[in-house]
Order: C-alpha cells, then sequence, then structure tokens
C-alpha cells in the first residue's frame, strides 16, 4: 500500500525544493514543475478519495514515531470532514498554478511559496498530532505573509504586517489549548485521535481551553469583532493570494472549530454554545451589510466570506447546542459542504475580480457600465459565481445553507434572523451585477478582451464543481455524512 | 581519583586545547592554533558523546557528570568553534591571534565548570574564569570602544561576582559544607539560604543578562568585536543557566526561589523585547532580545525538581538558542550593523535572506524551527508546575518580539537598492552550520530529550 496521505501531502513541497535548487531555470520550467507537482497532488487527493473513510474515527492513517519522549509523533488521516477540504485545496492550487503560470516578477519564489502553502494547507486537514497540527497551521502563516508583503498591491508591507501579527497573536492562544490537553490527558500524548475519543480536560480547565481555541479559529475564520485584519490582506494580496486565503486557509478556522473546539471540549463547548451561536449569527449579519455598503469589488467579495463563515459557525455552534444526533448530522454536515463549497465560489470569485482588476486598473464598481457586453465569458462566469454565492438552488451553496438552516429551525428560532443575511447578500450581489456588467457599456473599456484559455482554465474547473455540488450535493454529502452521523458527542 | 580523571576527560582536553592553542601562538603561527583549537573542541564533543547517560559525581560531590552537565558540552564545544570561526575574520592578520583562540576555549570551560558544578567553590571558579577570559576578549581590539565596554563589563562584573561569593558564605556558614548538595538540611536558618540565592542570583544574573542585571549587555556587546558579542550572548550565558539550574535543584522550596524566577522571567523577556523594538543598531537589538531570550530559559528552570519536562525543556531551548543567535549574529557580521544594511538583502543575496529569516523566525519560535521546539516545551514545562499566566505572559512576549525580529525582516524584502556583495568563507561556513542546526533542531528533537 501506497503512503497516500503523506505522498500528496509532500508532493508539493517536493516540487518547491526542486524549483529552489534547480541553477537559473526559467519562468516556464518554474511553472511547468510547480503545475506537474500540483497535478500529481491532485491525482494523490482524487485517490484518497477513491479509498473513502470509514464510519467512525479516522481512515488511511499513517504514524511515523517523532519525539516519544514527549509522546508526540507524525501521524496523518483522514475522516469525512477533512477529505472534502483536502480535495478542495488540491483543485484550487492546482488552478491556481494554472492561473499564475503568466508571472514573470521572481516566478521561482513565488511558485514555491504557493507549493509550500499547499503543503501546509493539506497538512493542516489531515494532521491526527497536536504539535503537528500547530506546525503546519503556522508555516501556512509565514508563506502567506511573504505572498502578500512580496506581491501584493500598493500598500503590502503594512497589510502583511498586520495580517501576520493578528493571525500570529491569534494562533498562541491554540498553542496553550494544545498543551493545556497535552497535559491534562491521563497518559500525556499529542495525538489527537485520543483527545477526542477521550476529551482529556473537564469543567474550567475545558472551558479555558475552549475559549482559547475559540480566539485563535475566530481570528482565522474570521468571525466579529477579530475579522478586521481581513479585507486589508485580502485587498493587498496578488490574486492568488487572496484566492488561497478565501478558499483555504479561512477553512483551518472553520475546521479547527469542528476538530479541536467541538471533538475535544464538547461539553464546554455546549455550554458555551449560545454565545458561539451568538457571534456566528451576528457575524452572518454583519459580514452582508458591511459587504452591501462597499464599492471596491473585491472587498465586497471578502466581506461575503464573513457572511458564509457566519453561517459555518452557526451550523457548528447548533451542533455542538443539540442532543439530537439526526439534527446534529445535519448541521455539520451543512456546515462541512458550507466550507467546501465556499472554497469553490468564493475562489472563482477572486479570480474573477483579479481578472477585471488586471484589465482596468480599478476595482471601483462605479467605473464600470455594461461590461456583459465588451466581456462576456468573464461577465458570464462572474454572474453564475455571483448566484452561487446568494444561494441560488442548483449551486453550490443551496444545500449548504439549507440543511444549517434546517438544522438551526430545529433547535433555535434564531435560523429567521439568519436568513435575513441571504437577502442582504442577494442584494448586494445584484446591485453589483446591475452596475458592473449591465447597462451602457463605456468606451473606455471597449478594447477590454475577454478571458484567455488559461484563465478559463482556472475559473472553469470552480464552475463546474460548483454546479455539480449544487445539483448532486450527494457525491460530497455521502463522505461527510459517514462522519457526521457517527459523531458521538 | 584515576575514576573521576575518566569522567573529566572532556574537561581536561579542552583544557589541553587551550594550552596547546597557546604554545601555537608563542610560535607565531596562529593557523596552526586555530586548526588545533577546532580538532580539540571536536575531540572533547567526541569524548562527551560516549560518557551521555552518565549520572555521578567527581570530587566527593563537588562536580557533576549528569545530564545538564554533559549536555553543556555538547552544545557549548560546538557554538565555541563557531565563534571561532567567526573571530578568525575579526583577528586575522593581527598580532597574537591565537591568543584569542585560547582565551576563547579557557572562557568556555569555565562556562563548563559552571554548568556541572556541585559546589558553591565550582560556582566561583567558573565565574571567574569565565569572566577574566572575556573581560580581554572584549578588550581585544585596543580602540576606545572597546576599552570603554570592556571596562564596563569588568566593573559591573566585579561587583557581581563578589556579592555572589559574599552571599555564598552564608550558605558556607549555616551549612558548614560547600556541597550544594547540603543546602536542603539547612531548614533551620532559612534567612541564610535565602540571602544566599538571592546573592547567586545576582552572581549569575549577570552573566546570564537577566533584568535588572543586564545593564552591561548592550553596551559590551557592542563595544566588543562581533564575534565576541556573538561568543558572549551565547557560551557563557548558558553556562550560567545551567548553573542556575544545578542551583535550585537543591533548594528547598519554602525558601520561594519559584516565585523569584518567576518574576525575573517576567521583566526579561518583557523589558528585553521592549527595549529591543527602538534599537537601529543591530548589535544592540540582538544584545536586548538575547536579554529576553535569557527570560524564557526560567520558564524551564523554575520546573526543575517538579516537572520531568524541566530539564528536556532547558537543555532543547539551550541547543536551539545558541544555534540561532550564532547564525543571526554570523549573518549581521556580513551584512552590517545598521538596520538600513539591510534594505534589500532578500533581493540581493537570496541564500542569505532565506537564512536570516529562519534564524529570526526561530527566534520568534515559529514552527517547525528549532525556537519553537524549545519554547514550546518551556511553556509546557510551565504549565506543568501550575505557571500558565507565566505562559501567557511568555506568549504575548512573543507576539512582542515578532514585532521587534519583523523590523528586519520587512525591509529585507522592500523594494530598494537590492545589497549584495561577495561573502566571507568563514562567515557562510558559519551561516550554514547554523542553518542546518536550526532546522534539525526543529525537527530531529526527540535526540535532544533525555
Amino acid at each position: 500500500m501506497l503512503p497516500l496521505v503523506s505522498l500528496t501531502l509532500f508532493l508539493p513541497l517536493v516540487g518547491a525544493v526542486l524549483i529552489l535548487c534547480l541553477p537559473k531555470p526559467t519562468a516556464r520550467t518554474v511553472h511547468g514543475i510547480a503545475i506537474v507537482s500540483a497535478a500529481l497532488t491532485l491525482i494523490g487527493a482524487l485517490a484518497m478519495w477513491l479509498q473513502g473513510v470509514g464510519g467512525e474515527g479516522f481512515s488511511q492513517i499513517e504514524e511515523l514515531e517523532w519525539m516519544p519522549a514527549i509522546g508526540a509523533a507524525y501521524r496523518v488521516g483522514v475522516d469525512g470532514i477533512s477529505l472534502p477540504l483536502v480535495l478542495l485545496s488540491a483543485v484550487l492550487f492546482l488552478v491556481s498554478l494554472i492561473y499564475a503560470s503568466s508571472l514573470r516578477d521572481r516566478p521561482r519564489a513565488y511558485v514555491a511559496l504557493i507549493l509550500l502553502l499547499e503543503t501546509s494547507a493539506i497538512g493542516t486537514f489531515t494532521a491526527l498530532d497536536g504539535i503537528l497540527f500547530y506546525v503546519f497551521f503556522e508555516v501556512s502563516l509565514v508563506s502567506m505573509y511573504f505572498m502578500i508583503a512580496g506581491w501584493g498591491h500598493e500598500d503590502r508591507q503594512r497589510a502583511a504586517l498586520m495580517f501576520f501579527i493578528y493571525t500570529l497573536l491569534g494562533s498562541l492562544p491554540l498553542l496553550l489549548a494544545i498543551l493545556g490537553l497535552y497535559l491534562g490527558s491521563p497518559d500525556p500524548t499529542f495525538d489527537m485521535r485520543a483527545w477526542i475519543a477521550n476529551p482529556p480536560l473537564e469543567g474550567a480547565a475545558a472551558m479555558w481551553a475552549l475559549i482559547a481555541m475559540l480566539i485563535t479559529f475566530a481570528v482565522k475564520i474570521p468571525a466579529i469583532p477579530l475579522h478586521t485584519w481581513l479585507p486589508a490582506a485580502h485587498v493587498q494580496a496578488p490574486t492568488v493570494g487572496s484566492v488561497i486565503l478565501a478558499g483555504i486557509m479561512l477553512k483551518f478556522g472553520t475546521y479547527g472549530l469542528v476538530r479541536f473546539a467541538l471533538q475535544m471540549t464538547p461539553d464546554a463547548f455546549r455550554e458555551a454554545g449560545i454565545v458561539v451561536l451568538f457571534f456566528g449569527v451576528v457575524s452572518a449579519i454583519y459580514g452582508a451589510f458591511a459587504a452591501l455598503a462597499q464599492t471596491d469589488l473585491k472587498r465586497l467579495v471578502a466581506y461575503t466570506s464573513v457572511n458564509h463563515m457566519g453561517y459555518v459557525i452557526v451550523g457548528v455552534s447548533v451542533a455542538a447546542l443539540t442532543l439530537d444526533p439526526a439534527i446534529r448530522a445535519t448541521a455539520l454536515d451543512g456546515a462541512v459542504l458550507q466550507m467546501f463549497s465556499h472554497g469553490l465560489v468564493t475562489s472563482a470569485l477572486f479570480f474573477l475580480v483579479g481578472m477585471i482588476q488586471e484589465r482596468a486598473h480599478t476595482r471601483e464598481m462605479g467605473e464600470f457600465s455594461g461590461l456583459l457586453t465588451t466581456v462576456p465569458l468573464l461577465g458570464w462566469f462572474f454572474v453564475l459565481a455571483a448566484f452561487a454565492s446568494l444561494g441560488l438552488p442548483g449551486l453550490a451553496h443551496f444545500p449548504a445553507e439549507f440543511q444549517i438552516f434546517l438544522a438551526t429551525l430545529g433547535t433555535t428560532p434564531i435560523a429567521v434572523v439568519v436568513i435575513l443575511g441571504i437577502a442582504i447578500i442577494a442584494g448586494t450581489f445584484l446591485k453589483a451585477l446591475r452596475e458592473i456588467f449591465l447597462g451602457e457599456p463605456r468606451d473606455r473599456w471597449n478594447k477590454m478582451p475577454d478571458l484567455s484559455p488559461r484563465e478559463i482554465l482556472a475559473v472553469a474547473p470552480l464552475l463546474v464543481l460548483t454546479v455539480s455540488t449544487g445539483v448532486a450535493p450527494s457525491w460530497v454529502l455521502d463522505v461527510i455524512h459517514r462522519t457526521t452521523s457517527a459523531l458521538v458527542l | 581519583m584515576g575514576h573521576d580523571l575518566a569522567l573529566l576527560a572532556p574537561e581536561i582536553t579542552v583544557l589541553l586545547t587551550a594550552v596547546g592553542a597557546l604554545i601555537a601562538e608563542m610560535l607565531r603561527r596562529p593557523q596552526i592554533s586555530l586548526v588545533v583549537a577546532v580538532i580539540g573542541l571536536f575531540v572533547a564533543t567526541g569524548m562527551t558523546l560516549r560518557l551521555l547517560g552518565t549520572d555521578t559525581t567527581v570530587f566527593d560531590g563537588s562536580f557533576r557528570i549528569d545530564t545538564l552537565s554533559l549536555w553543556a558540552k555538547l552544545i557549548l564545544l560546538p557554538a565555541t568553534v563557531l565563534s571561532m570561526l567567526l573571530a578568525r575574520v575579526d583577528v586575522r592578520g593581527s598580532a597574537r591571534e591565537g591568543t584569542v583562540y585560547s582565551l576563547l576555549i579557557f572562557s568556555t570551560l569555565g562556562a563548563l565548570v559552571l554548568a556541572g558544578a556541585g559546589d558553591t567553590m565550582f560556582l566561583v571558579l567558573g565565574t571567574l574564569l569565565t569572566g577574566l577570559a572575556t573581560f580581554a576578549l572584549v578588550a581585544y581590539p585596543d580602540t576606545d570602544p572597546a576599552t570603554e565596554a570592556a571596562m564596563k563589563f569588568f566593573v559591573f562584573a566585579s561587583v557581581t561576582t563578589s556579592i555572589m561569593i559574599f552571599g555564598l558564605s552564608y550558605w558556607f556558614g549555616a551549612s558548614g559544607s560547600t556541597l550544594l548538595a547540603d543546602l536542603p538540611g539547612m531548614e533551620t536558618m532559612p534567612l541564610a539560604v535565602i540571602l544566599g540565592f538571592v546573592a547567586v542570583v545576582v552572581g549569575l544574573g549577570y552573566k546570564a543578562s537577566l533584568v535588572p542585571f543586564h545593564f552591561w549587555a548592550p553596551d559590551a556587546y557592542e563595544g566588543a568585536p562581533l564575534s565576541i558579542a556573538a561568543y558572549l550572548s551565547v557560551v557563557p550565558k548558558i553556562g550560567a543557566l545551567f548553573a542556575l539550574t544545578q542551583v535550585v535543584r537543591e533548594l528547598p522550596p519554602e525558601t520561594g526561589w519559584v516565585v523569584v524566577m518567576a518574576g525575573l522571567a517576567v521583566l526579561s523577556m518583557t523589558y528585553g523585547y521592549l527595549a529591543a523594538l527602538v534599537q537601529d543598531n543591530l548589535i544592540r537589538l540582538l544584545a536586548y532580545s538575547s536579554i529576553a531570550q535569557s527570560g524564557y530559559f526560567l520558564l524551564g528552570i523554575l520546573a526543575v525538581g517538579s516537572s520531568d519536562l524541566a530539564l528536556p525543556s532547558i537543555i532543547l531551548f539551550a541547543a536551539a538558542y545558541a544555534a540561532m543567535n550564532l547564525g543571526a549574529f554570523a549573518v549581521v557580521a556580513t551584512t552590517g550593523r545598521s538596520l538600513k544594511d539591510f534594505d534589500g538583502l532578500g533581493r540581493g543575496r537570496p541564500l542569505i535572506g532565506i537564512a536570516m529569516v529562519i534564524f529570526l523566525l526561530s527566534l520568534v519560535g515559529i514552527p517547525p524551527l528549532a525556537g519553537f521546539v524549545g519554547k514550546f516545551m518551556l511553556f509546557a514545562a510551565a504549565i506543568d508546575v501550575g505557571f500558565t499566566w507565566l505562559a501567557v505572559v511568555a506568549i504575548v512576549n512573543s507576539v512582542l518580539s515578532l514585532a521587534v525580529y519583523l523590523r528586519i525582516i520587512v525591509p529585507m524584502y522592500r523594494l530598494g537598492k537590492p545589497a549584495s556583495g561577495a561573502m566571507e568563507p568563514w562567515h557562510r561556513g558559519v551561516v550554514i552550520m547554523a542553518f542546518a542546526a536550526t532546522l534539525v533542531i526543529g525537527l530531529a528533537a526527540q535526540f535532544l530529550l533525555v
């Protein structure tokens, strides 16, 4: 048996090292190697997908001794919650590298950073060891810092610094929580499976650990009021940076919320669940209103992420609150599917915004009009992605949000308020679409070229997946449900 | 006695190496002096490896051959070799080059004596041996700043060491013995124990540049040749911190030493980073950063005796600290002492740039680098003995430290005139070795978890 998980996890890193070791490679070679290693990674992820997951606990586990003296080891594996996110990462990084293949400004370091990010992303989702998880979690942060600082827009240094300090400050409480779990275990170990099977902390200690985790993940997600780093980082990041940030790195937070907070401190989460739910609702509503107020297209998309991630928080906290296994499974199905869908849809939107900016050198929505006639392909792609984002049935977000609301309604009537968020987001996107794509075409954009094959190759796969997830969500949901239905808290 | 000497083979080899380097210098053969020094230290390191696992004492309990003192050799001897390679660039061609190597080795011997001290007299001997050699090293360039730095260093050291010796006399008076192992037997005179302890903290604290005994460090580092500053920030400091560990192992908890350590840790970490934040001279910045890093060691030291994680965490962090700090100094040696010298370094000299980023991120404690594993273990040790609040303070300080080190990293990649220039092969060697160590210690920490 091939160690599939480890192969998939380290293939990008091997590509990065190869690229850095080549003496004076051409940009073509660099991009070629990067795309090939990301494609191989996708094949690895697909093979993992075909292997599937078992009902309870983790599958495809690989273990290696690392620091036996303190009970830390290299342990990786997947379950129905992490496998969709691994697949999402593999797809997103491949299309990101395809999109980036036109870059000529220090391409070597750029794609090496992207590949390093890919390893850290897949590592974060597959790690089954507390230290290993933290290592991957932090490596992603460092790589993203250099990406924003090195290739971002006008105000990149400040945005990168803010991003770095904010998220590092945010992630250190998790370190304390991990140490707490470690020292609380009867036989001190960093094995996350042991922490899940027998939550080591209880009472006040568990509550403190939960609070520490919530701070970390709320920054990462980002949830109100710890979201302030996000718009700046998104706006200043290069397009691929925004795509990875929104598509993958925000999921670190929600994934951690399920994996750590829900699974390792379930009782504390049940007690505090209503507060977390409240923050989720506020995030969803606030994100929607904030998006409505934007005139900068990229900021608009960034704020819709706050809204969408708010729904995930709602889903997870409902799962923590409820005692009914069926409702819990529904809530978690929705939350995990929402992470997956958001990765596809928002990444597509960020790509398209980046393409518009590259052509027009502005993101102010008021500057545009009638683009649907000038660049029809880009326009229709954007329309499709926007409709998916506002939750239209038949597209990826609908089945996810539907299940979250269903589970929420079954637990607390607060769902009514959350649905308000959908209406506002719909208004936001419709307003943006009308302003940019409809109306009289303006002369200054007459010469704007439509999508190139490279750009189509980057966005089309995401939209195909968006439609297929919307029309037949069962291909992902079945995997997710195997785990969520067996989840005992 | 013969058995004792066999156990002391590494120390004796170090002593002979120092003498050998001096003899080569007398023959006016500085190169041979360097070769003798490097080979001698490697032989001593090899001998130590064979002793690993031993836990005993020699000379009737006054010198300890245990985990701590053995690992001190495994960390400090290679660190001394790297310092000598750095020093080679500073002193090449000057008169008495070999003397510098010889003094470095004598000082390291002092640090090793400190790390294995089981007797108050060895504390004094180690402090004096390290001190006397390093005063001369700081003053070596024979320039006004160097002389001034050495004077400050000397005066400060004399006062603190005298206080320590004075305090030790209380211990002797109370227990009638100079052995540290006899300290727990003095519960009849708690005041004497406390007074002695305070004095020891003063004496070792200055060497470890803990706040508030740190005043000399930034000035001495700045005035001294860069290689000596690098050495001072690593070898005597680790020696003193290990000596402190040996002392607190024997102290009864009623003396309240744990709280003293916690207080000093907070002061050193916070003050060190706050002061580092406003420095534009990189040597001073690194000096304050090393003051702060000393504070982190105390998280492990205060857990000594109560947590199994204490000793491994101190040793692991010492190894990590030695690698990353020497690496950072080596990069400064090849780049320049001013923050401005780092503008565009990452673009002009990408490999040096990456190495510096790795050293600095390791100093912050970003995984999977050496500094992370070390700090992680220190936090675990502190939490294990109930000092969670101190771990939180340390973590907040880590964020502060990020701001400090990013002040160096950010200009390295800012658009600007890319720095360029050839690199001294000696510097390059040190950077490469420190770089490898910083990565390997992070990934292969299990070998240091004793």
